[in-house]
């Protein structure tokens, strides 16, 4: 037996082994006599110390309480308390459905969100900025012949690219039955403030709107 | 430290189906399950089948213990429980006696030679044990021995004991691991010589 492996058990009989430790040191004890028979001594060890006068320290208790509980039932995994009540577990299941449904509809938003610059046609360092990559055709000194003229490909339109916001307001709106109230707010006001063209904006009121239609005409 | 951990550990193997993790369990708190007992009935042979019983009970109960408190609080408790239904079973008076009050070392021998007289068997090998236990801790070095009695005796944290004897906690940990190895080393011989009975749970 190594001597970090007796010093761990020595510490853990003290109850000064740090948790994870435990965890293994316990399955291993509860497997390895020996280990198990210097435990039982550690405990003796104790009684001496602390003068437990009228106990037996050689008696087999331990023994007899083992043999007794060969002829009880070991508990399974469905009798441990942590394991969840059966009847606490069916109500909420499609309720906690609907919220992974909508995580992962939030989850898939957000990502498109992010995604785009990069999966666009063009990324941020082949085109230092959004008036740049206008410049349809970039002609060199040659002129229009010269082998040495390349075409920028237009940038796409960031917004082109975005899945249209009625179409993802109708999505979480599609699948609001099967989230809360608050979550469903939650990824409303989410997308709404990710919205890149009113980003750090007030929405103006509905009719305002209208006035500016009204004026375009 | 958080308290109880290893004992926890332990607890949460036998709700997942080990029962050899409660082997642990009973190895470590029989002798003070039977000294808590000694104060409701008399005889050590008793007390020893109401210890037994209040673990059978415990581990039947296990499934609902949540850890809420520390695991030898519970088993205390189920003990005492289990003494006191005893004692009002076989219509007797417990021995209240107050181990403070009683806890002069003439009372102590006095009491532990008229139990052990019962079984003479029991008093020459639990004589045999304290007698190597004993010696090994006259002959460890005062730093091992100062260590291993504040913890056994005295109940301190390492933290505390570190505090105690101006070291860091690491050196208290290996104090008190070298001073059980030095003792095991002796004890062991008594035990492997068909002395002792607890090799027969590997």
């Amino acid at each position: 037996m190594s001597e970090e492996l007796d010093s761990q058990l020595s510490a853990m009989f003290d109850d000064e082994l740090p948790p994870q430790e435990c965890e293994l040191l316990a399955r291993r004890l509860s497997r390895d006599g020996e280990l198990k028979a210097r435990w039982g001594r550690y405990a003796v060890m104790g009684a001496v110390i602390r003068a437990e006068r009228g106990v037996r320290l050689n008696a087999p208790l331990a023994h007899r309480v083992s043999a007794v509980l060969l002829a009880e039932p070991e508990f399974g995994a469905s009798a441990a308390p942590l394991a969840p009540r059966r009847g606490g577990v069916r109500w909420w299941q499609p309720l906690a459905g609907g919220a992974v449904a909508a995580g992962v509809a939030a989850a898939s938003i957000l990502w498109l969100r992010t995604q785009v610059p990069v999966s666009g046609p063009m990324t941020a360092a082949a085109v230092p900025s959004a008036a740049a990559a206008q410049a349809i055709k970039v002609v060199g000194p040659g002129g229009a012949d010269d082998a040495g003229a390349y075409v920028t490909p237009q940038a796409a339109p960031a917004r082109a690219v975005l899945v249209p916001s009625t179409e993802l307001a109708n999505y979480v709106v599609a699948h609001s039955m099967f989230s809360t109230p608050v979550a469903r707010r939650n990824l409303l006001s989410a997308f709404m403030t990710s919205e890149p063209a009113t980003a750090g904006t007030e929405d103006p009121p509905d009719d305002a709107k209208v006035d500016v239609k009204a004026d375009a005409h | 430290m958080s308290a109880d951990v290893s004992d926890l550990s332990l607890v949460r193997r036998v709700q997942r189906g080990d029962k050899g993790a409660f082997d642990a369990l009973v190895l470590k708190y029989q002798h003070k399950l039977v000294k808590l007992v000694m104060r409701y009935v008399r005889n050590p042979a008793e007390a020893e089948d109401i210890a037994q019983e209040a673990f059978i009970k415990a581990y039947r109960a296990l499934p609902q213990f949540r850890g809420d408190s520390a695991f030898y609080t519970w088993l205390y408790r189920i003990a005492i429980n289990t003494a006191k239904n005893a004692v009002v079973s076989r219509d007797r008076s417990p021995i209240e006696y107050d181990l403070d009050r009683n806890n002069s070392e003439e009372s102590y021998d006095m009491q532990g030679r008229m139990k052990d007289a019962e079984t003479p068997e029991g008093l020459v090998l639990t004589d045999e044990i304290r007698s190597t236990v004993n010696a090994a801790i006259d002959a460890l070095p005062e730093d091992l021995r100062t260590a291993i009695v504040l913890r056994e005796l005295e109940g301190l944290s390492y933290e505390e004991i570190a505090a105690a004897m101006d070291c860091p906690v690491g050196t208290v940990r290996s104090r008190i691991f070298r001073a059980r190895e030095a003792i095991d080393r002796r004890l062991r011989e008594v035990f492997e010589g068909g002395l002792g009975r607890a090799e027969e749970l590997g």
